[in-house]
């Protein structure tokens, strides 16, 4: 016991001698994130809670203001669209990056210019993305589609000014922007591989798409898992593609729940109101997490 | 060595919370310098035009050392301040707002709300202008009796031609003027011919933002719609009204019916619309007489291709929207801040009063505007001064660069009783918002159910109403 004791102090008193060093060595990052991330976020929470002018924190209202954005008009939309948003997204963007990431793995010339192709897109500015896809997507018969479609003998369509196409379309748009920058993720996921396991699946006479099935999506499956996650998180913050493309329109087909926050804050400057809605958003962000990590967790149980 | 880098990352640290302290401790003594008297006034001026107008600047340059002349105790600051939803905020806590600066006529009593406006009653009171404010306008300015803004201008809804396009469809009288519509009906059949044979729209509808409800309501009126009714003091939203359908389904009509409206309306806003006059992407939109230099000076409409026009009349009456563009003032400005930057208002002649300095002013004025391409017309009586009403005339007169004949019957129309009508009082914003989904529907729609979606919009707005007007 004694001797025990010795040992726990002695090595206590080694690791504080240490934990200061760390800790100062720590401590500019830590102020950093402090005073850029974690003390604006809880702040952030706690406006929700007051009624403000401005950012001056006027009156303590409790629950008020949450339930005065749920009763808003544009709430229950702005939910629904978000789900949308993400699940269009699921369906839309998350295996393209898989199969661009494949494909781009077999070509064998000119493999440099296409990667280099692939991520050209993601260089542009998002804002500048929208436009020109606004631009392209406007109907009647002098939209840029609506112009080569014409070509074809297809009739002018009205694209994103029809409530059903809008999201899907948006959608589109995202992963043009975004799918580069995934698929060079994956695209060193499957350069990872040991080739060996091809040649033996193929001695073994496993076709490509036995190869692909049996040794290409295990070995990316743990990176796949990841990305679908932070995919989910970023989608259901969607913001400026809406806001610049369609103004949350037609008749609110299109708005999400940032552009919820952004219209408190930005257009009303109700900033406790919009807080809370970034505090529902962040809710279900975690309860997301929270589930996806409980499903795979009895998974691999 | 290893101590070195701890000593290092230690000072860094101090250094940093110390900066932090010192941001702190600022305010408390430039407050306390504010009550010192004797020091300089500094007169930060938003209303600087921006660095790229470089005319513009020379003016206001000119006007800054005639200032200081006459008022060695001012310094005065350029501080050119484009008002802007997402900067606004930040800079009015940070205490960062110049003395003075230009709004949107929208803005007003969300900034009196939030505080972020400066009480400037008691300053008007000492100058007399708070009688010669033209009585409308200054109930947008005004709060609970107290007044917080000084109007740069009024506006009043009208009809923007292009006369290219009306020229080109055929549509001109022989003395110059335009053949143009005289009912919402004439309007329609008026484009369907401009879009037959010019190929272009013959009305731009906004339908993107907010704008798109205000211009709506301009339509509604004149077929009688009232959009807020006031009962035993409550307020009762109306946007459901047999009228408010009315003007409704001829929105629709003009998509679907006649379609002469722009290719996207969706993608339209304040903006695009006089781009779309001053291009000649459309011929007829609603626009008033103050954003005259949009179409032109921006957007390259010759001077002589433009005209403004009554609205046309509806079923039930024929009103103009009228509003103010205001300058406003920044929380923390003391009173001689105030005071300094009324009285480079009347240097410039923006306010009711008549020197040679401001005569002098509006000269200026409109030889910049005729410079620029710009017509030079009639403002929207924001002051009710006999006196200064009638130099500003004089001026106009001077520097007149159009054919006034294209815009007389506005201007004589604006001037008859009942005819102009500010804004609805309450949420206005939010009652353009419920308006705008509602027009975003039915053009992108064809069977789109009117009287569904304004039912769908009236329980929102009543809502919103008894949330937080009706407590």
């Amino acid at each position: 016991m004694n001797s025990f004791n010795k040992v726990l102090n002695k090595s206590t008193k080694m690791l504080t001698k240490r934990d200061i060093a760390g800790l100062i060595i720590m401590l500019p990052s830590l102020v950093l994130f402090s005073f850029f991330v974690w003390v604006p976020l809880l702040e952030s929470v706690h406006l929700s809670f007051y009624i403000a002018h401005g950012m001056r924190f006027i009156k303590f209202v409790g629950l008020e203001n949450y339930a005065t954005i749920f009763k808003d008009p544009d709430f229950m939309a702005a939910l629904l669209n978000t789900f949308s948003y993400t699940l269009w997204s699921l369906v839309i963007g998350f295996f393209v990056p898989i199969i661009m990431a494949i494909i781009l793995n077999e070509i064998i010339h000119f493999k440099g210019f296409f990667r280099v192709g692939i991520y050209l897109p993601n260089v542009i500015p998002g804002l500048a993305v929208a436009m020109m896809w606004r631009f392209i997507f406007k109907p009647s018969d002098t939209g840029m589609l609506n112009i080569i479609l014409k070509n074809f003998g297809i009739q002018p369509q009205v694209w994103l000014a029809d409530p059903k196409l809008t999201i899907p379309l948006i959608v589109v748009t995202m992963t043009w922007r975004g799918a580069g920058a995934t698929t060079l993720l994956y695209l060193a996921g499957l350069q990872g591989i040991d080739p060996e396991l091809y040649e033996a699946a193929a001695i073994d006479g496993a076709n490509i798409w036995k190869r692909i099935w049996h040794i290409t999506v295990p070995n990316i499956y743990n990176l796949a898992r990841t990305l679908l996650i932070l995919q989910i998180i970023a989608v259901f913050q969607v913001l400026y593609e809406p806001l610049v493309m369609t103004n949350g329109g037609p008749n609110n087909a299109s708005i999400s729940l940032m552009q919820l926050v952004y219209k408190y804050a930005f257009e009303k400057f109700d900033y406790p109101k919009a807080s809370a809605v970034s505090v529902v958003i962040s809710l279900f962000l975690i309860f997301f997490t929270f589930l996806y990590n409980k499903i795979i967790r009895e998974k691999e149980m | 060595m290893k101590k070195g880098y701890l000593f290092l990352a230690v000072l860094l640290l101090f250094s940093f919370l110390m900066s932090g302290c010192n941001k702190g401790n600022k305010s408390p003594t430039t407050n306390s310098g504010e009550i010192q008297k004797e020091q300089k006034v500094v007169l930060k001026l938003g209303i600087w035009p921006e660095d790229t107008l470089t005319n513009d600047v020379q003016m206001f340059e000119k006007w800054k050392q005639q200032f200081e002349a006459k008022y060695p105790n001012v310094e005065v600051v350029p501080d050119h301040y484009q008002y802007s939803l997402d900067t606004f905020v930040p800079m009015a806590e940070a205490g960062k707002l110049p003395t003075i600066f230009e709004t949107w006529f929208t803005e007003p009593q969300k900034l009196i709300a939030g505080g972020f406006v400066k009480d400037i009653t008691s300053e008007l009171q000492q100058k007399g202008w708070d009688k010669l404010m033209n009585p409308s306008i200054k109930d947008l300015l005004s709060k609970d009796g107290k007044i917080y803004g000084v109007p740069r201008d009024g506006y009043a809804l009208g009809l923007y031609l292009n006369l290219d396009l009306f020229e080109k469809a055929g549509l001109m009288n022989p003395d110059g003027t335009a053949k143009y519509p005289k009912t919402w009906d004439e309007l329609a059949q008026v484009a369907k011919i401009i879009k037959d044979k010019t190929g272009r729209a013959g009305f731009c509808l906004l339908a993107k933002d907010n704008a798109a409800g205000w211009h709506f309501t301009q339509i509604a009126w004149d077929f009688g719609a009232k959009f807020e009714i006031q009962q035993d003091g409550k307020w009762v939203a109306n946007l459901n009204s047999p009228e408010v359908i009315a003007a409704m389904n001829f929105v629709k009509d003009l998509k679907w019916k006649y379609n002469v409206l722009t290719d996207d309306p969706l993608s339209e806003d304040w903006a695009s619309g006089f781009q779309a006059i001053g291009t000649g992407r459309a011929a007829m939109y609603l626009g008033a007489q103050d954003a005259v230099n949009q179409p032109t000076q921006v957007n390259g409409l010759p001077v002589d291709k433009l005209s403004i026009v009554p609205v046309p009349a509806g079923p039930k009456g024929q009103y103009s929207l009228m509003g103010g563009t205001p300058y406003m003032f920044s929380a923390n400005a003391s009173s001689e801040e105030i005071m300094a930057a009324l009285n480079f208002l009347e240097m410039i002649g923006k306010a009711p009063v008549v020197t040679d300095e401001s005569i002098a002013g509006l000269r200026e004025d409109a030889k910049n505007r005729v410079e620029n391409g710009v017509p030079v017309i009639p403002g929207f009586p924001a002051w009710i001064d006999p006196n200064y009403l009638k130099t500003l005339d004089d001026v106009i007169k001077e520097y007149s660069n159009v054919n006034m004949a294209l815009y007389n019957d506005y201007y004589n129309w604006i001037k008859k009783e009942g005819v102009l009508r500010p804004e609805e009082p309450v949420l206005t914003q939010d009652l353009y918002a419920e308006l705008t989904k509602v027009i975003q529907a039915v053009i992108t729609d064809k069977n789109a159910d009117v009287n569904k979606l304004l039912d769908n919009a009236n329980n929102n707005f009543q809502d919103l109403l008894d949330r937080n007007v009706n407590k």
